[in-house]
């Protein structure tokens, strides 16, 4: 049995389960720095509270599951990616305490905001500069990162953070719709009318630009030309559908259109690094933990994951439904 | 002082771990307190159980967040600042993290909604459920940490082929020799921190005259739990020594702060030293006399071994150990001495009413903490230089990784936890000033308790007011 690419599978699970879940809380967090009115922003903030923290669970998720299946990968690109991994750690640790600091401080609510949307919008474009680094390729001698730490900050990387913090503000705002009424309801449709296009803009620039500074991804093209096709596709049908289920009924349609959208992104960029587990230099195969580490982690995920799925939809149905406006306690 | 990558990625390591470790003791023992807690109301409906849970449940739910947000930057700190580390150990400890993360952290996370914001959608029961769960999180998370720990100190179930590590046998990396031992004495650390916490707080009502029936209760509930546990502890302390003794032995003398091979007959009990390392010898030392070869070798002239039995190039550094055993000792005997007085006062009926006590409680607030950091120095500090005992210098663990970023993220570190540890106690202290009463006004305010029993004598309009939602 090939371990390495179930353990690969389950590292994209993570991922893809980080990105769309905790996508919408990042972009919910962005959005609170253009919400003016401070009834709104509790709102908000209420709307993600009750499960936010399980949401970015998926992050250590996928942190583990390379530092077990993949050592060899996970020793390179933290070295590799040190800034924005540390800049994006800070920023999610400001806004995770700020879920339970603002609550305690009406005077100070506005401050605690801003560093919420502050901390969301930097740990977003920092999930952006580690994917677009990702692409550009990490100079490796060996086993060992061997280029500088600020790599990273080169205009593609940076391209790419835009590109993630606009998705996920799309999210956001799909989410919003969802869980929220009335005022809230109609900021939300003017943040999708103007969002989920410049996302789209920019998503197909990066594209392009990745063509040209990465020929790894020009090889897959080649090699994939139809199920990369595909995805695209299922990626602009979807983007259509939400686009034209904004402000209507079913509140839930636009969410799950831009979650179909931001899948199939997450879709073909697994497809385009295949089977690199740092992308274009090193391949899940050569960067594999011992056997019997992977057979452990993995024997855990297939128990574990299912279960953990199961609560987790659990703690969403508890607080189904519309977001009261006095928040959870009222 | 010349910047050296491996010096500042051990201080960065050691800042975000020290200031990590505060607040899952906090979980850890509030999370086990609170399901007990509130397992006491729903069954004895008694009221006054139930503002004890909604003031420590507002306390908890700060300390777990500061504790969730540090502790992610700790599952990426491995390959941040030691990357050679975590090439080599993945496969032995990366696995036990993973199962963490999946049996443990989604656990917490799931029903730790339920649990602050859930109480009127499931219902009491369902509610003490997702609080079992949260503690049983805690518990799990603590086990599958320690076992990964403690793998690093008594590594076992792997082999070293081609330069990479195989695991053997997973039984053997999880349930390495000390794990067992370490993880009841971690628990019962965390345990008593709860308790300390409580009484503490309680005690300072106390003396204020305010709050008396919740004070009370905290003090009785506080010194029991403790009183219990510290009796349990010394003994697990005991056992761990002897085991730590046989596979570590060179942390074990350094943490008794003699240098010769064989110590004098009989031997002292050092309270404060100032080694010389280089010297291999201690400057001055004090201590007392006799009980060194009592406690240590339960003997009257029994002789302690020093650290010279290590070569030098394999030693810990002594005053780092030998100060960290200490704080973690001493702590434990004025614990000790806070259980029997308390026994003693309880059986004269004056537990709440003697003010040298009550103050004593005060100032112990804050112990378990603090015992607990000089633990864990203990620990780390006494596995050196190794950063897998036997298998990897950390010298040479260390990232590729230039030394002026690693001073920098360092200091964005330290603003940024300062912050928030400030937050943390401003907001802690204002929840203890403000009293246990508005801690179940809200609850009755909000509604959630509507049809689990009606409102008693709360201001809840005033108490409306000053909560602010």
């Amino acid at each position: 049995m090939d371990l390495p690419l179930f353990c690969a599978g389950f590292a994209a699970l993570s991922v893809a389960l980080y990105v769309l879940l905790d996508g919408f809380d990042l972009g919910v967090g962005a959005l609170l720095l253009l919400q003016p009115h401070e009834k709104s922003r509790d709102h908000m903030v209420d709307s993600i509270t009750p499960t936010w923290d399980g949401n970015e669970t998926w992050l250590i998720m996928t942190g583990v599951t390379l530092l077990a299946a993949f050592p060899v990968a996970y020793g390179i690109l933290m070295p590799a990616l040190y800034i924005p991994i540390i800049v994006m750690l800070l920023a999610l640790g400001l806004r995770g305490v700020t879920f339970e600091f603002r609550g305690q401080m009406r005077p100070y609510r506005r401050r605690w905001d801003v560093i919420f949307a502050i901390g969301s919008i930097v740990a977003a474009c920092m999930q952006g500069l580690i994917l677009g680094a990702l692409i550009e390729g990490i100079s490796i001698d060996g086993v060992t990162f061997s280029g500088s730490v600020f790599d990273c900050f080169h205009p593609f990387p940076l391209l790419c953070a835009l590109c993630v913090l606009e998705g996920y503000v799309v999210l956001g705002g799909c989410w919003l719709q969802f869980k929220t009424s009335a005022l809230l309801h109609r900021f939300s449709v003017r943040t999708l009318r103007i969002a989920l296009p410049l996302f789209l803009l920019t998503f197909f620039v990066v594209g392009g630009v990745a063509l040209l500074v990465q020929p790894g991804i020009r090889a897959a093209w080649q090699i994939h030309p139809l199920l990369l096709g595909t995805v695209d596709c299922t990626l602009l049908i979807a983007a259509f559908i939400l686009f034209n289920s904004i402000g209507k009924r079913p509140d839930v349609r636009p969410l799950a259109a831009g979650m179909v959208m931001i899948a199939s992104g997450i879709a073909g960029i697994a497809i385009l690094v295949f089977p690199m587990v740092v992308p274009f230099r090193v391949s899940i195969w050569n960067a594999s933990s011992s056997r019997l580490s992977q057979i452990f982690l993995l024997t855990g995920a297939i128990v574990v994951t299912p279960v953990v799925l199961g609560y987790s939809f659990f703690a969403y149905w508890v607080f189904r439904g519309k977001t009261p406006e006095k928040g959870w306690d009222g | 002082m010349s910047l050296n990558p491996a010096t500042l990625a051990r201080v960065q390591f050691a800042f975000t771990v020290s200031f990590h470790i505060i607040f899952p003791t906090m979980s850890i023992g509030l999370a086990m307190f609170l399901a007990v807690i509130e397992g006491l109301w729903l069954k004895t409906k008694d009221v006054l159980y139930l503002q004890i849970y909604r003031f420590w449940l507002s306390i908890f739910a700060m300390g777990f967040g500061v504790g969730v947000v540090t502790g992610i930057v700790l599952s990426f700190e491995f390959g941040l600042g030691f990357s050679r580390f975590a090439q080599l150990a993945g496969p032995a400890i990366g696995p036990l993290i993973a199962l963490e993360v999946l049996t443990s952290f989604f656990l917490e996370a799931g029903f730790l909604g339920i649990m602050l914001f859930g109480m009127h959608r499931v219902g009491p029961k369902l509610h003490y459920c997702a609080t079992c769960m949260v503690a049983l999180g805690t518990l799990l998370s603590a086990s599958w940490i320690l076992s990964a720990n403690s793998w690093m100190q008594t590594p076992d179930g792997v082999a070293v082929r081609n330069d990479r590590l195989v695991v053997v046998s997973w039984w053997h990396v999880l349930n390495n020799p000390s794990w067992l031992v370490r993880l009841p004495h971690m628990l019962s650390a965390a345990y008593l921190t709860a308790s300390f916490l409580v009484a503490g707080v309680g005690a300072w009502y106390l003396l204020r005259g305010k709050h008396l029936a919740f004070a009370k209760k905290s003090v009785a509930l506080g010194t029991a739990f403790g009183t219990v546990l510290i009796a349990g502890q010394v003994f697990i302390g005991d056992i761990l020594y002897g085991t730590m003794l046989k596979h570590q032995p060179s942390k074990m003398q350094a943490a008794e702060g003699f240098w010769e091979k064989e110590s004098a007959s009989p031997a002292p009990y050092y309270w404060v030293i100032l080694p010389d390392q280089k010297g291999q010898r201690n400057r001055f030392a004090l201590g007392i006399p006799h009980l060194g070869s009592i406690w240590l070798t339960h003997s009257l002239h029994g002789r302690v071994e020093g650290l010279k039995n290590t070569p030098p190039d394999r030693q810990p550094i002594m005053g780092m150990v030998f100060y960290g055993f200490r704080i973690m000792y001493g702590i434990a005997i004025l614990m000790f001495a806070a259980a029997t007085s308390s026994l003693w006062l309880r059986w004269k009926h004056r537990l709440y009413t003697t003010t040298w006590f009550l103050r004593f409680l005060i100032a112990m607030t804050p112990s378990g903490i603090i015992a607990t950091l000089g633990g864990w120095y203990l620990a780390e500090t006494g596995r050196q230089p190794w950063v897998i005992f036997g298998l990897l210098r950390t010298i040479d663990a260390v990232s590729p990784v230039p030394a002026q970023t690693l001073l920098a993220t360092l200091i964005a570190f330290v603003c940024i936890y300062a912050f928030f540890m400030v937050a943390f106690l401003f907001f802690v202290a204002r929840i203890i000033r403000r009293g246990p009463d508005l801690a179940l006004a809200q609850a009755d305010a909000s509604g959630s308790l509507k049809n689990a029993f009606r409102p008693h004598v709360l201001d809840s309009a005033n108490a409306n007011a000053v909560a602010g939602r």
